[in-house]
């Protein structure tokens, strides 16, 4: 049950969310890649961050093993490629990781305004976590001020990480589902005749 | 339409509250890379990327900072929001030159007055006299208006007798952090511009350093100067690693220029092995300061002063010597031309001590090591944007981008309403660090470093074409240099409304090439110079002479 929770019940099932994992680090990578966009108010970072999107998408398509793939691996492999950095031995890539944890614990309808809903309260709820986790891993662990941990990590990432995952996450999971109805992606096909 | 509008209510409003949402942050969207290209004349290939190229914010950048510098009295300095920081002013003017010269640099061909006045300008600023200007004066902010220090002696400071040295006068022996950075900027002047209008104050200067370095200043030779350290004071009593590599390297770039033998010489030998041997940490990174002298009432830095002197500054709250990362982070740039094999090393040594990872792709530098839990303190900041300048040297661009992110996120890009200016506000911090932010995130970025402005022009260079006016307030000049090995003038530029562009030293009727076609011939104009009219819009361009 738990397994099938994982999507990892069938070795098969177990590949295809390995995949996604994957798949969704690169595409984070590339994404988060791109200068968006923001405005400052005072000290309040406002934007949208598309990547934060991507790492919950990847959960609530794939489940919670997949979103944390993407999440924990889409930011060490983002870092590595694009600041030749890892710090903090991959921790806050961690905490990224639990975004698309979380989002991934329940199963949705994206044909569903409900469920669609639901999955945008689910991937705030991980992203707060993710926050947390963030402050708590740069106070105590990398042992950085408390200004420089809530001013300019825990703070823009919730003034730009929220509206990015409650309102881009369902418009892409509407936008799967759309691609998923209409289109047959071998995979899916495979997995379904598995399952 | 409606149907699936319907069907969608949810995602459609997220849709719609998204498109609301972000259009309000667009304000903050960088303009487009600049356009470079390649192009084939006669056989012979130019490619922009392999000429050095400005941004158009940092243009704009500049632009911000013409209207500073120039658009009012030398002893003004409204936009600055300095009003609490006049004592820093002359650092801020000093470093905006350095940072300037870098972008002169960038573009060498491109030499009107608009920079030359501005590079002018700032050295005029720096030097407003009491005389003239009573307490809006450079000399009373950085000096006079300082109680004591016009009194001070070497070594009895305040009785003196026939064997002490004055030491309380604005233009030296004792004020290097202002005769310092007061001849770079002169020096650097006449590198990017070859006037000769300051060449012989400038002689003036590092003559009284070399009689400061290695004589007792009573007509005797004397190992470690007048100090014993080979090195000079800032404040009459304390000599600084990052002040004394101002004048070092100005001693080098002058060598450089003018074919002296200053280095050669040794004058600063005894200064540079005093630094690695007695203002070092357990790191050997350079620490803040050397008391040559105890401080007579409570001057700056009087708080640091040893108990025993001479001897290091010290931090009497954290123990041990006094530590900073913007000294440390500003010495190790300016002295690696010197001693290259001294400082690089040090550098990542540097990192590691004093920086502090936010995230993968944000990081800071402490103001200190031993406050490892410190942030924020103008100190901190100057510490990470002298870093950046400091990484861009090294060309170690992720170290140098990771700090430039946290920054990123405490500033809105400002653009004026023509958009020919823009700067970074830094006003949720203090508006004060406004103009140091924009500075800096220019002097980082550019392709040009403090160690490559300490070469002289190569051979030849001032006979070189270049653009010697211009109608400068509607273009932008991106790139702008001669090619001597191919013979071609590279020009990349953007033009808001019909301009005319001066060039000079073009021995013969020059043609202008686009796409690797004939695009103009230059008109003759008076003086064996030619312009070039050219309309709105944006031109790679390979000006060559003609048969």
């Amino acid at each position: 049950m738990a397994l099938e929770k994982l999507r990892m019940d069938h070795w098969t099932a177990t590949l295809i969310t390995i995949i996604f994992g994957l798949a969704g680090a690169g595409v984070f990578a590339i994404v988060n890649a791109i200068d968006m966009p923001y405005t400052m108010i005072s000290l309040f970072k406002f934007g949208l961050v598309p990547s934060l999107a991507i790492i919950a998408l990847v959960g609530a398509v794939r489940g919670p093993v997949a979103g944390f793939l993407t999440g924990y691996l889409g930011v060490v492999t983002h870092d590595l490629l694009f600041f030749n950095a890892i710090v903090t031995l991959t921790l806050p890539a961690l905490a990224y990781g639990v975004l698309g944890l979380v989002a991934g614990l329940a199963s949705y309808d994206f044909s569903s305004g409900r469920s669609l809903g639901k999955l945008s309260i689910l991937s705030l709820v991980g992203l707060v976590f993710t926050g947390l986790l963030l402050v708590v891993i740069g106070l105590f662990v990398e042992q950085t001020s408390v200004l420089a941990g809530l001013g300019f990590v825990m703070l823009p990432l919730l003034t730009t990480g929220i509206p990015s995952v409650v309102l881009i996450t369902p418009i892409l999971a509407r936008l799967w589902s759309v691609v998923e109805q209409n289109v047959q992606l071998p995979w899916l096909t495979h997995e379904k005749m598995d399952l | 339409m409606s149907q699936i509008v319907k069907q969608n209510k949810f995602v459609v409003s997220v849709l719609v509250i998204t498109i609301v949402f972000a259009g309000m942050t667009f304000g903050n969207m960088s303009p487009p890379p600049v356009a470079m290209g390649m192009q084939t004349i006669d056989g012979t290939t130019f490619n922009f990327a392999d000429y050095s190229a400005l941004t158009h914010e940092q243009i704009a950048i500049v632009n911000y900072f013409n209207r500073l510098v120039v658009d009012q009295p030398l002893n003004e300095w409204d936009g600055w929001n300095a009003e609490n920081y006049m004592w820093a002013i002359q650092y801020i003017n000093a470093f905006t030159a350095y940072m300037f010269a870098t972008v002169c640099e960038t573009t060498p061909g491109y030499r009107t007055d608009l920079y030359e006045d501005h590079a002018y300008t700032q050295i005029l600023k720096m030097n407003t006299t009491y005389a003239d200007y009573n307490e809006t004066s450079m000399e009373y902010y950085e000096w006079t208006s300082i109680p004591g220090f016009t009194d001070y002696h070497f070594p009895n400071a305040t009785h003196p007798d026939a064997d002490d040295i004055d030491t309380g006068g604005f233009r030296g022996p004792a004020n290097i952090m202002w005769t310092g950075h007061y001849a770079l900027m002169m020096t650097l002047y006449e590198r990017n511009f070859n006037t000769g209008a300051v060449t012989d104050e400038l002689e003036w200067y590092i003559n009284d350093w070399e009689l400061s370095l290695t004589t007792d200043r009573l007509g005797s030779p004397q190992p470690g100067g007048v100090w014993g350290t080979g090195l000079i004071p800032c404040e009459p009593y304390v000599v600084f690693v990052q002040c004394n590599s101002i004048p070092l390297y100005t001693t080098e770039l002058y060598d450089n220029m003018y074919g002296t033998s200053y280095m050669e010489s040794g004058m600063w030998d005894y200064g540079l092995a005093f630094i690695e041997e007695n203002i070092t940490d357990e790191y050997g990174l350079y620490t803040d300061g050397y008391f040559v002298q105890r401080p007579v009432g409570s001057g700056p830095n009087a708080e640091s002063s040893p108990q025993e002197i001479p001897g290091q500054a010290t931090d009497h709250l954290a123990g041990g010597p006094r530590l900073n990362s913007y000294g440390t982070a500003w010495a190790l740039t300016f002295l690696e031309y010197t001693i290259p094999e001294t400082t690089i090393p040090k550098y990542q040594t540097f990192l590691d001590a004093y920086g502090k990872d936010l995230s993968g792709d944000m990081m800071y530098m402490l103001g200190s090591y031993a406050y490892p839990t410190s942030f924020g303190d103008v100190f901190g900041i100057l510490g990470t944007v002298f870093t950046m300048t400091l990484a861009n040297q090294r060309g170690d661009y992720h170290t140098r981008d990771r700090m430039g992110n946290l920054l990123q996120d405490m500033m809105n890009s400002v653009w004026s309403v023509d958009g020919r200016e823009m700067y970074y506000d830094a006003s949720s911090l203090d508006s004060f660090l406004s103009a140091v932010l924009s500075g800096f995130t220019v002097w980082s970025g550019v392709p040009v470093t403090v160690r490559d402005l300490a070469d002289a022009r190569p051979t030849g260079f001032w006979d070189y074409p270049y653009i010697s006016a211009a109608d400068d307030d509607n273009i932008w000049v991106y790139q702008a240099q001669w090619d001597p090995d191919k013979s071609g003038f590279i020009l990349n530029i953007k033009v808001d409304s019909t301009s005319t562009l001066t060039f000079s030293n073009f021995d013969s009727l020059p043609i202008a090439y686009r796409g690797g076609s004939q695009f103009a011939q230059l008109e003759t104009a008076g003086g064996g110079d030619y312009t070039l009219s050219l309309a709105p819009g944006t031109y790679q361009l390979v000006i060559m002479e003609g048969a």
